[in-house]
């Protein structure tokens, strides 16, 4: 115990002393969410055979759910006074009210206004979670990834963004 | 190019907190992360290591050399340690995610000889990680 305790004073030195940035590498904090919704994949855009051949049982017409995982990844400086990228307990209320909020035990297709014209696959429901989450004001949102289910995944990094590194 | 990832796992405790903060804001700031005597997680490192498959051997890098870069350099260093008190590289650094796997990068870059450090992702839970690589130009 008096080991932990002296050196503790070593930390006075915390919060002026900062890492200085290495050269050509990039630091992102990745948090995993987890929510379960239903879906229907079906387009008024194509007749009722086309729907059926093209989605399957995905189409079938009072929908299904999953348990989806949602990965995101934000980069940003390391605070040297809290040695984060950003404060999690602000990166998950922010989450929690832009996505979790509103997707989790509900209705893609009839609860989400942006599902309302747009197939809710998982690629669409990748972009969609993407525009929620990029106004995240402390840090850089780089990007998104929803696991469908333990055998499926999907990824999104905006126009210019970059994949899994 | 070919990547090739090894994982390890460890054991270790830390706590958050600034002295240039007041008790009450190293609270509201770090949670119970601020818990006086620490706590302790089951980390995940996953190195990932980049280059061409050696035209011999057919190996990017020997992956039992690897496995002994990761035992001297992390798991001597931080297995079942309190990463505050008896890890000197975290010294004067707050013991996130962030921080350690950059402290883990900063360690293994210069030990990695055949091919090239391509990523460092160390899990501090299932939920939460931090990715350090190499940005940029491919390797």
């Amino acid at each position: 115990m008096k080991m932990a305790i002296d050196n503790r004073s070593d930390l006075a030195e915390l919060g002026r002393s900062s890492a200085a940035p290495l050269r050509g590498v990039k630091i992102e904090l990745g948090r995993r969410y987890r929510f379960a919704a239903s879906h229907r994949l079906h387009t008024e855009k194509l007749s009722e055979e086309e729907n059926a051949r093209m989605f399957g049982k995905c189409a079938n017409p009072h929908g299904h759910g999953h348990n989806y995982m949602l990965e995101i990844s934000v980069s940003g400086d390391v605070d040297p006074a809290t040695g984060m990228i950003a404060n999690l307990a602000e990166l998950d209320t922010f989450v929690e009210r832009e996505v979790l909020d509103v997707f989790d035990h509900h209705s893609l297709n009839e609860d989400v206004e942006a599902f309302r014209n747009v197939v809710p696959t998982t690629e669409n429901l990748c972009i969609e979670i993407f525009q929620r989450l990029r106004g995240f004001p402390k840090a850089k949102l780089e990007r998104v990834r929803v696991q469908e289910t333990t055998n499926n995944s999907f990824e999104y990094a905006g126009e210019n963004g970059r994949v899994q590194p | 190019m070919v990547l090739i990832t090894r994982k390890i796992e460890f054991s270790a405790s830390h706590l958050y907190n600034n002295p240039a903060l007041s008790p009450e804001e190293n609270r509201r700031v770090f949670g119970k992360c601020n818990n006086p005597h620490g706590h302790g997680h089951n980390y995940t490192l996953e190195v990932t290591v980049a280059g061409e498959p050696d035209p011999v051997t057919g190996m990017v890098l020997d992956l039992k050399e690897l496995k002994e870069i990761l035992e001297r350099e992390v798991m001597q260093r931080m297995d079942h340690r309190f990463l505050n008190y008896e890890v000197a590289e975290l010294k004067g650094q707050i013991p996130t995610c962030e921080n350690i796997a950059r402290v883990i990068w900063e360690l293994l870059e210069p030990k990695i000889k055949q091919g090239r450090l391509h990523r460092v992702r160390l899990y501090e839970s299932a939920d939460l990680f931090a990715d350090c690589y190499r940005n940029g130009a491919a390797v």
